[in-house]
Order: C-alpha cells, then structure tokens, then sequence
C-alpha cells in the first residue's frame, strides 16, 4: 500500500487528486476477488473523473463479484517529478496498491494526445512499455474509447482492444480471465490472449504481421495465430434499455470539469457530417427509452447530491421524447432545486425554445455548431444547416434574452477557399447584426471558435490530406482580417497540435516508435497547449526517419489498404466512397434515423436496428 | 426559517481539500439527506449555510462548525441520523443543536457562527528527531520569549506578525510513542491570528525543536467563543 507523506501533499496543486476516499467509490478486499482492474485516463484527475465510459465500466465490473475495479488518473506534473524522485510507483486510489499489481490495466482513449501520458504511466507503474517486453507477471494493457477505430500508432504497447461499447465486453473479459486463472492459467501469458482473442470485439495487435510496400505505405495486416479475425467489429449495445448505467457516481472532493450528473440519453448520431468520426463510430441511433431515463435521473440525484443534470449525447435536442422527458423531469425534481442543460444545441427554435425552458432565467450563452462559412461548404461537409436556420433561431434567442452566442467552424475542410474562410466572418457578423435588428441597440457578443480539421479514419473524409500547419496559419489571419465587427471574437486551436494528431490518427504501426521517442524525449500532457512541445515530437520524427507530412498531408488512394481497416466500426468502404463523391458533388445525404438508409453497413453488419420511439414501425429498413 | 448548528468532524480522508471544497460537499450530502433545506433566493439557488474558522489544506478537525436552515422544523434526531447517513468519509457528525434565534423584542439576531470564533485549540504531532530534552528546551524558550515575530509571506504580501499576542497559554509538549505532540491554544480576532503551522515552522527553525517537519499532522480540537465551544453557544 503506497502512503503518501504530509510533506509530498503539502507541496503539490490540488492534492486531493491522489488522496481517494470519495464517497460511492468502491473498496473490496484484494484477497477475496480473483480479477483486479486498474481503470485509467491518461490525464487528470478531473479530466479522468467527468468520463462517462468510465464511470459505467467502473459500476459493470465492480459489479462482478469475482472482480475489484479501481480508479488511476495521470499524475500532474509537480507530482510525476516527486514520485520519480522518491521511487514512488504509481497507485490507484481505492486501495493504494501498486498498479503493476493490477491484472488488467484499462486506458479510456480519448484523444491521440493523451498517448504520451500512457506510456508515461506505464512506466511510472514500471510496467514494461513495449508489449513485446512483458512477461507472465506483468498487467495486461488494454485500450478502449473513441481512438480505437485506429490503434495501429499504440499498438505495440497494448496487449488488447476492446472495440466499441464496453458494457458487456468488459465483464466477458473478467469472466474469461477468472476462468483462465482458476485453471492454472494454461498457456500463460500468449494462452489468456488467446481466450480473450475468440471474444467479439477484442483486437490482439500482436497477433498479427504487417507488411509495407516498396514505397513504404501500410500494404496488408495478417492474422498469425488461429484465434485472430481478419476484421474485428465493434461491439454494440442493441438495447440500451437493458444494460447497466451510472446510478452511484464516485463523488469528487474536489471540482472536476463536468462536475455534474450526466444523463446519457441515447447513442449514435446518423445526421451524417462527413467530417465526423464520432458519427460513424456510435451507429446506429439507440435511445434509451423515457421511463427508464426517469429512473435513472431519481437514482442519480439520491445518490450523488448534485443540483445540476446534463442531458447528455451526440446531439441531445434529436431525442424523440426530449419534450415530454423534460416535462416529467421538471415534474419529478419539482423543489428539489436541480437543474438541467442541454450540452448541444441543434440550429432551429425547437432547441431554442427548450433551452429557454431549461435555464428560466440565467442566460449563459448559446453554442452552435454551423462548422462552415459558406453554403458550399456545408453541403460539402453534409451540414444539413442554412444561414436561414442560423437566422430564425438566434432570433428566437435575442427575443428569449441571450446576449452572447459561440459559434463553432471547422478550418482546412476538402474543397475549401478562401471564400469560405470570409464566409465564417461574414455569418457571424450577421448573427450580430441580428441581434440589433431584433434590439434595436449593440450588446452582443458572438464568439467564433475554429478548429483546424483533422480527417479521421472510418470517414468520408479519411483519404483526404490534411492542410500544412503554414496554411492553417495563414487562414487563420485571413479569418481574423476579415472580421470587422467589434461583437464578432475570434478563437482559433494551435495548428501545430492539430497537424500532429493528424499524422497520428491515420498513422500506422511505425508511428509507435515516434511516440516512444518523443516520451522519452519530454513529451507529456500533449493536449496543455503551455505543456506541448512541438520541437520534441518533430524531432522524434526525425530520429525515427519518418516523414511526418507522409501521414497528415498524404492523400491516399482510394485502393489503397489503410492500416485502419481491420478495426471497423462496421461502417462499409463502400459507403464511405459514396459520401466523398457526393460531397465533392455538394450533394446532401438523408439523416436514417426517420429518412431512409443511406447504407452505411452497421446495422446489417453488426445484427442491429435503430432505437427511435417515434419511428413508425417498420418505416426503415436498413437496406444494404 | 429554522436554523441549525452541526459539529461536524474533518478527517484523515480529507485533509487536502480546500475549505470551499468542503463546503460544497456538505451543501451535496444535505441534498443526499433529503432535509427541507433553505434555499437562497435568485438564478442560481445556494442552501443557506455558514461556516466558522477556515481550515488550512492539510489539517484535520473534531470542531468544523455549520449553520444551516431548514424551512420545516424537523426534531433533532431526525435531522442527524439523515444528515449522518448522508455524510461521506472524512466527515463525521457529532453534535447537532437547532439554533434559538433571540425572540424579535430583544432586539438582535445571533451573532454570525464566524463573528462567535475567539479561540482555536490545536493539536500537532511529528516525529521526534533527536532528544526529547533538546524539544523540551526548545518550547520552554518559545514560551518564554516576551515577542516572536513571525514572517508571513503570500503571494499577495509579505508581513511580520507579532506571535506571542495570540497565544492564550504556553504551548504544552507531551510524548505519544516516538511522537512529540504539541498543544497549542490560540486566539481567533476579527484582525488576525497565527496558524498552528507557522508557530510549529517557528519552534524548528528558529528554537531548534528536533523534529521530522515534513511529516508533522496537524488537528484542530476545539473552536470556541466566551470560552465555550461554539456548539455550546447556541
Ligand atoms: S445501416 Fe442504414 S439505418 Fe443503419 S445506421 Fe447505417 S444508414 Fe442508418
């Protein structure tokens, strides 16, 4: 059991992080169950904690008798150097124990950036970082979340994948590994990743070979061993009614980033941006159904003591109940003070009107999320919003009362001009002047915040070359240049983060080297833009001999083998070639979720159907 | 409006959070307690509680004191079990009492539970590094020094304090095991006080007093007005 000294907690930010005890987290006797789960996030403390996959993983497996799960965030800096100093490994924050004591040790992927911070913890536990390097004693690496539809840059520091929704998976992956123990552990190590191999879901990287061209791009990945499939598909939840979900949250001492309940009202969002991973890696749409969420939502509230309930999902104003659901949920907590948001806002004065509901009196500001400048582009992009939309509902909301909207954009989109960058500044003049018109006075503020665009595997978008960071930068001051109005502010991401998460989310095995150089070399908390070294990961690439601008700037051919594809969110190439030739023809493609398939392959693929309690049965059938 | 005063404990669990950070656990573990708690009026609705002495990051108590309203008067057992079984680790109850608000005619509302606070008994405990007389020796010198000026310094100013003017008895010294515990009493003022960190900073470096700083713990015992615990004012 790792103690910490008063000294060592006196003398790092926030300590609290890395002092435990919270109220509903769970402490088992580490003797009484056979299978010991580290969950962890490779940031920090309060990054790790608002995560909802890891707080319902962290409830399936506790769940399990046979299985303790605890917690393990990324210390912070000042900590990392004391912890080295003193030769304090990292912990988790049940039972202090040791992590490298821990059978399994599950990273949530959120972001490519974080990947530095993995192998950072991986040797603050003194685990071996490579996979390769790991014996029958070691903890089993695992990988889950949002970058898993390409693991090839990591993985060779995992020992497995767990693809799409956890719910069930995880707890297979207890049982086969209790299982496997109580039989003495035939096979060691190799003979658990075998077993755990048959199950739907689960990619082993290190049972497959990858060969490279004359050219050196990514040609083919073999299976070698028996138990590997050609193409793992995600895992997916059919009905989301039926599975387990947040009722007892691990309550921070301390503020965390959502500190707040979250309400997870659905999955999946099918209106179809091309641009969006997150839209082709949760289909199908699967709502939860309102009573259910009614339960849920009382549990919540009990168990936690929060006042404040996000209504969460990719895009909660598309819930088909959500009026009804609000209704019940104004009804339920009536004098009990809580009260309820909306993360996302569709562009129409339905949204509009809900919000209004939701925040009574407090306006705070309203987001939005047109992602182009121009027409064009957003029927590039399949967009399916008009400046006409964008008009009629922040008038509705001028006349509701909001003073201050914010605007995001995408930046370095396919087909994109210079036109289309003065379009952002035009539009948000527009919504400014709006405000005038509906006031009669000035008193707005509307912000604009442009991220440069990085195409993303399993996407319409994911043979396109990303822009160079000069350009990035050069329309940046173009957009800024163009603004004349003094309501319109302007922010902008760092270009030299987005064109590294670029090289690195369509990367391929290689690129696992380069993260190792640049770690070795410094590089740690990537996503601080104060913490990001740019210098030390250039140079990485250098020292490795790669070409970062082969990964980020490549356009790929159409026929060619992507090192991504054996990992599908079972979204079709097919499909995939379809969207690019009708954004290239700025033709718009249906949302399924009411509208008709636009064949995209999961349903058929993965044995599903949509969840929308207002289709009328039988109006859609996936038709591939 | 029916106010209440709780004892509250603050634990080993949690040392290191922030006085504000504390406040807004109880304010969630009253909401947990389902008590008919009072609201403050406006957007952005607060319980209305109250909080005596802020305590510094890092030092335990068995006399953190709230005040909340309820606006139905509930009887004391209730209010306490529900409150106790709401409470997390770290945090403890250990004596409720609803507060008599001075009948209208008398003419004045009690006092706020911070205005009460004159006085503040901690404890400190650290490994004893070398002889036990030497730490002796070190205390009696502090006590009896007529002026100890202490430099404070935060990242907004630096000042000296004078020390001495807040010390209502002479720090005491005991031995638990291989432990020195000190007992500090000292006095709360609208314009100031000492912190027991800073006169145990002052006793090492300046008397000698031969202990491991680093892992001394820090625990509050008592926070009293007119020489009674505040739970006793009510
Ligand atoms: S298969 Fe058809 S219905 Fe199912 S998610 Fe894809 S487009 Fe929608």
């Amino acid at each position: 059991m790792i103690k910490l000294e008063p000294e060592i907690l006196q003398a790092v930010e926030k300590p609290a992080r890395y002092t435990g005890h919270e109220l509903n987290a769970v402490h088992k006797d580490w003797d009484e169950v056979d299978c010991h789960f580290a969950l962890a996030m490779a940031d920090t403390y309060e990054v790790g904690m608002s995560n909802l996959g890891l707080k319902i993983l962290y409830e399936v497996l506790n769940n399990r008798q046979d299985t303790a799960c605890e917690r393990v965030y990324a210390p912070w800096t000042d900590m990392e150097a004391i912890m080295r100093d003193r030769s304090i490994p990292l912990f988790s924050l049940e039972s202090f124990t040791e992590i490298k004591n821990f059978d399994f040790l599950g990273f949530t992927l959120q972001y490519e950036m974080i990947y530095s911070n993995i192998l950072n913890m991986l040797d603050l536990a003194g685990i071996p970082i490579w996979t390769k390097d790991r014996n029958d004693e070691d903890t089993f690496i695992v990988g889950g979340g949002p970058t898993v539809y390409n693991t090839e840059p990591i993985a060779d520091f995992f020992d497995f994948f767990i693809l799409g929704e956890g719910e069930e998976v995880i707890s297979e992956v207890a049982k086969t590994f209790v299982k496997w123990k109580r039989e003495g552990k035939p096979g060691g190590r190799k003979g658990f990743l075998k077993e755990v191999a048959k199950l739907e879901g689960i990619y082993v990287p290190s049972f497959y070979n990858v060969k490279y061209n004359e050219k050196g791009y990514f040609s083919s990945i073999e299976p070698k061993e028996p138990e590997a499939r050609d193409k793992i598909y995600k895992r997916v939840i059919r009905d989301l009614d039926s599975v387990h979900f947040v009722e007892k949250p691990v309550m921070p001492y301390i503020g965390i980033v959502h500190d707040r309940i979250m309400l997870e009202l659905f999955r999946g969002c099918t209106r179809g941006c091309r641009f969006c991973q997150a839209g082709t890696s949760y289909r199908p749409i699967r709502e939860r159904s309102r009573e259910y969420l009614r339960e849920l939502a009382r549990k919540l509230v009990d168990s936690s003591g929060y006042n404040e309930m996000s209504l969460t999902s990719l895009s909660s104003a598309d819930y088909s109940c959500l009026g009804e659901l609000v209704d019940d949920l104004f009804a339920d907590f009536e004098g009990e003070k809580v009260s309820f948001s909306l993360p996302s806002l569709r562009i129409d004065s339905f949204s509009i009107d809900l919000a209004h509901k939701m925040q009574q009196v407090r306006k705070s500001g309203l987001t939005f999320a047109p992602e182009a400048g121009t027409q064009r582009l957003r029927d590039v992009i399949n967009k399916g919003v008009t400046e006409e939309n964008l008009m009629t509902a922040v008038e509705a909301a001028f006349k509701q009362g909001w003073k201050q909207v914010k605007l995001y954009f995408m930046m370095g989109l396919p087909t994109e001009t210079d036109e289309d960058i003065v379009g952002i500044a035009r539009l948000a003049e527009k919504v400014a002047r709006k405000y005038k018109e509906v006031k009669g006075k000035w008193g707005v503020t509307v912000t604009i915040s442009v991220s440069c665009f990085v195409p993303k595997p399993h996407t319409p978008f994911q043979w396109f070359g990303q822009l160079p960071k000069d350009e990035f930068e050069r329309r940046q001051r173009l957009l800024k240049d163009s603004i004349t109005e003094r309501a319109v502010k302007f922010h902008y991401h760092d270009a030299r983060v987005s064109v590294l998460e670029g090289a690195i989310s369509r990367g391929d095995r290689r690129i696992s080297q380069v993260i190792y150089q640049a770690w070795k070399d410094g590089a740690k908390f990537d996503g601080w833009t104060d913490l990001f070294k740019e210098d030390v990961w250039h140079e990485a690439f250098r020292k490795c001999g790669i070409d970062m601008k082969e990964y980020s700037e490549r356009t790929r051919d159409f026929d060619e083998p992507l090192p991504w594809e054996h990992t599908t969110p079972g979204v079709s190439k097919d499909f995939l070639k379809r969207e690019w030739n009708k954004a290239v023809a700025e033709q718009l493609t249906e949302d399924c979720r009411r509208g008709k398939c636009s064949g995209c392959g999961v349903c058929p693929s993965l044995k599903v159907d949509i969840v929308d309690w207002k289709r009328k049965e039988g109006e859609v059938k996936a038709n591939v | 409006m029916y106010k209440y005063r709780a004892q509250l404990t603050k634990g080993d669990e949690i040392r290191y959070i922030s006085h504000l950070d504390y406040a807004g656990v109880m304010e969630r573990a009253i909401r947990r307690a389902k008590l008919p708690a009072a609201y403050t009026e406006g957007f952005n609705p607060h319980l209305k509680m109250s909080f005596a002495s802020p305590l510094s990051l890092g030092v335990t108590s068995d006399a953190e004191y709230m005040d909340f309203e309820l606006t139905k008067p509930l009887c004391q057992p209730e209010i306490f079990d529900k409150l106790s079984a709401a409470l997390p680790p770290g945090i403890r109850l250990i004596k409720l009492k609803p507060v008599k608000e001075p009948k209208p005619c008398e003419g004045k509302k009690h006092k706020a539970l911070m205005a009460e606070v004159e006085q503040g008994i901690y404890e400190v405990v650290a490994p004893l590094i070398g002889d036990w007389d030497v730490a002796v020796k070190a205390v009696e010198r502090y006590n009896a020094a007529s002026e100890v000026n202490y430099h404070r310094v935060t990242p907004k100013k630096t000042r000296d304090i004078e020390v001495k003017q807040y010390m209502i008895e002479p720090v005491k010294i005991g031995m638990s095991g291989d432990w020195v515990k000190l007992t500090m009493n000292i006095s709360i003022t609208q314009t100031g006080s000492i912190k027991p960190a800073e006169i145990l900073e002052l006793l090492y470096n300046e008397y000698g007093l031969p202990v491991a700083l680093g892992r001394a713990l820090i625990n509050r015992c008592k926070l009293m007005g007119q020489g009674k615990d505040l739970i006793d004012l009510v």
